[in-house]
């Protein structure tokens, strides 16, 4: 069986069959929890509402690639406008939240930077005084990550001393790259951290997933099935072991029982039918933006404000992780089109809280090539660069070659991840007047940059600079915080021990319904400032084994 | 005046010859910005909007009102200008632009990072991580 015929494989489930677990998305945590369910021998349903990637339509190694991604790959659904995607009302963020709908979920577009969360993630109440600690620590998570490591192909250098100790990742590290060099040798004249790369993304064949070409278009699919997604790391096993897929199912609600008992879901299919999957027990895993969506529209008249949604919740403490970014151009070649895109190599020189800088908690930094001449022109596509009030004959004319000779080929971007800080008026509501293409009402982003947020990304922006400048840089563009930059949904169902504070419990079962399960980034106490999807996912085998250990003690309808 | 005709004067505005590199006329046709709209239809009713004029004025000020008045039909024209030309194999050769290319390394191969010594002076500076054993 290869990848590509998976889409014939896996079916509905029979009329008024109920299935041990229905899960809502295929994305990085809905694929590891359906295959190691399947596994143990649970009859598994998962509804996607995208479908299967066409490798074929990813364009990254044709000439076209820059005209096409720009819209068909695009991250931000608005812009992309396919049927398949929920649209979102940003007419109230400062950043806009990032997604894709498919079998293997939003990783389909991400850069594939692969980190866990560090010690400090865990216990920032402990140590900064901010926030909540999580119910489980790093050490408690670590055997999961590497777990997860071996499933999904990561390559990487162990040794990294702003990590504890740990084992070798499965594959050597990508190669670094002139734009990777360059990266280094700014920290290293600094005497700051830097670290090569680690990606989910293997460096020898693994699987259903090809060795890494360097092709250098990782944001907006990669052609070579080499970036490790879900459809080709988990899929092709989880069917094997019984795991049933129905893609373009968008599901509109979960229903409970009389006792409050979920028991299923109601879904529309492709024909743009109801149809309802009945299961013991449900999970979600539809993002921190799509999961309380559906929860803040399931409940009926029972639950006004939504199910699941005793503690007011659901929703709120919305983190996705202020980003800025910063170009650098050097005279000499970086040969800066290559890959790997998503981190060539990265620093955490300024991850943990150092009071003395006017903010708490920190960033990482990721070192990426800059892209294809229309890319850093800066005239269209992404205005990262381009001020509002800029004249447009400043991209244009000479300027343009000018920008393009300069610029092509001869620059990296740090990209800057802050950690951001929950707070309860950062939310996702859904909203009033915009609704999806089956009528269903479409999320509403409330999400406001905070004063510690401004102030991290402006010092590190600060250090960057003077970093790229000791590497000699002749020109330096800064964003921030970059509009299109909401990849990271986080927070929005928060795990704690207390009912009324928190949607959770540490092992993703909701307090309120016993048998509803949440096991995305919707559950994280806090956000870190690494990219999530490792911890994600992690997070997402815990439960799941858990699951599967207590499954004698499961309540269900 | 005729859509080509304009649409070439306002590319030839937007990216002219400069040094080594070539105008947009010079290497690129009407019937090529054509093929590229064909990659994005979703520009084609602001492209044809943004064309629809006579050019009594000049080039840079039917750009300058578009950019003012219509946004879609600008974002649409330059877009097709600029991408056409870069995907142009005779510009991408002035630039040195293999396009997304595959290249070919040895995993194994021992990195530079870890001989010149660079990796070891990131050790030699110590631990970074604030451990939490106990907390």
């Amino acid at each position: 069986m290869n990848v590509e015929s998976l889409s014939e494989r896996g079916a509905r489930a029979r009329r008024d069959e109920e299935v041990d677990v229905a899960i809502v998305g295929a994305g990085p945590s809905g694929s590891v929890a359906a295959l190691h369910l399947a596994r143990a021998g649970f009859s598994v349903v998962v509804l996607e509402q995208g479908e299967w990637p066409e490798y074929n339509d990813y364009t990254g190694a044709r000439p076209e690639h820059e005209l096409v991604s720009t819209k068909l790959w695009h991250p931000n659904p608005n812009v992309r406008d396919n049927p398949n995607d929920y649209p979102v009302d940003t007419s109230t963020t400062d950043i806009n939240p990032l997604m894709f709908a498919g079998v293997g979920g939003s990783a389909t577009l991400y850069g594939a930077q692969w980190m866990h969360f560090l010690p400090s993630d865990f216990r920032v109440r402990s140590l900064d005084g901010v926030a909540e600690d999580w119910p489980f620590s790093y050490e408690d998570l670590l055997p999961y990550q590497l777990e997860i490591e071996r499933e999904v192909g990561v390559s990487g250098l162990a040794g990294d001393p702003a990590f504890p100790p740990r084992g070798p990742y499965p594959f050597p590290a990508l190669p670094i790259g002139s734009v990777g060099l360059r990266g280094a040798l700014g920290m290293e004249r600094m005497g700051w951290h830097w670290w090569p790369g680690s990606n989910a993304i293997p460096s020898e064949k693994f699987g259903e997933l090809n060795a890494c070409v360097r092709r250098g278009t990782c944001l907006t699919g990669c052609p070579e099935g080499a970036k490790s997604t879900t459809d080709r790391s988990h899929w092709p096993l989880a069917l094997k072991a019984g795991a049933r897929l129905v893609t373009r199912a968008r599901v509109k609600e979960v229903e409970t029982n009389e006792q409050g008992l979920a028991t299923g879901v109601v879904y529309v299919d492709a024909n743009g039918r109801d149809r309802r999957q009945r299961a013991k027990v449900v999970i979600l895993c539809a993002n921190g933006v799509g999961t309380p969506r559906l929860l803040l529209m399931s409940g009926g008249a029972k639950h006004p404000d939504g199910l699941a949604n005793s503690s007011g919740m659901v929703g709120k403490r919305l983190m996705m992780h202020p980003f800025a970014s910063i170009l650098a151009s050097y005279t000499d070649p970086l040969d800066s089109w290559r890959g790997p895109f998503g981190q060539q190599v990265y620093s955490l020189e300024f991850y943990e809280t150092d009071e003395r800088r006017g903010f708490v908690r920190g960033s990482k930094w990721n070192c990426m090539p800059s892209g294809g001449p229309v890319g850093v022109s800066g005239a269209i596509g992404s205005k990262v660069y381009v001020a509002e009030e800029g004249r447009f004959q400043d991209f244009w004319g000479a300027n343009l070659h000018e920008n393009v000779a300069r610029r092509f080929g001869h620059s990296l971007i740090w990209g800057i991840v802050g950690e951001d800080l929950p707070e309860e008026e950062n939310q996702v509501v859904l909203s009033k007047d915009l609704v999806d293409s089956d009528g269903l009402p479409a999320p509403q982003i409330i999400y406001k940059v905070n004063e510690n947020s401004n102030r991290l990304l402006q010092f590190n922006i600060d250090r960057c600079l003077e970093s790229v400048r000791a590497a000699g840089a002749i020109e330096t563009l800064v964003s921030t915080p970059v509009r299109e930059s909401g990849w990271h949904l986080i927070g929005t169902t928060v795990m704690g021990d207390d009912p009324k504070r928190s949607v959770v419990d540490q092992w993703g079962a909701c307090h309120d319904v016993p048998n509803l399960y949440i096991m995305d980034a919707s559950t994280f106490p806090t956000s870190g400032a690494t990219n999530p999807t490792a911890t994600i996912m992690a997070v997402a085998l815990r439960n799941t084994r858990r699951m599967i250990a207590e499954r004698r003690n499961q309540k269900v309808a | 005046m005729s859509k080509d005709k304009t649409f070439l004067a306002l590319a030839d505005f937007l990216i002219p010859a400069h040094g080594e590199m070539p105008a947009f006329g010079s290497v690129c046709s009407f019937a090529d910005a054509e093929k590229a709209l064909d990659f994005r239809v979703d520009l084609k009713e602001g492209f044809h909007r943004g064309l629809d004029a006579d050019l009594a004025s000049s080039a840079e000020a039917h750009l300058e009102r578009l950019n003012k008045e219509d946004g879609a039909a600008f974002s649409a024209v330059t877009t097709i200008a600029i991408c056409t030309y870069y995907m142009n194999p005779r510009v991408r050769e002035l630039l040195g632009y293999p396009g997304q290319e595959s290249v070919l390394y040895d995993s194994k191969a021992t990195q530079i990072y870890l001989t010149d010594g660079s990796l070891g002076h990131v050790l030699a500076r110590g631990r970074k991580y604030r451990p939490t054993p106990g907390l």
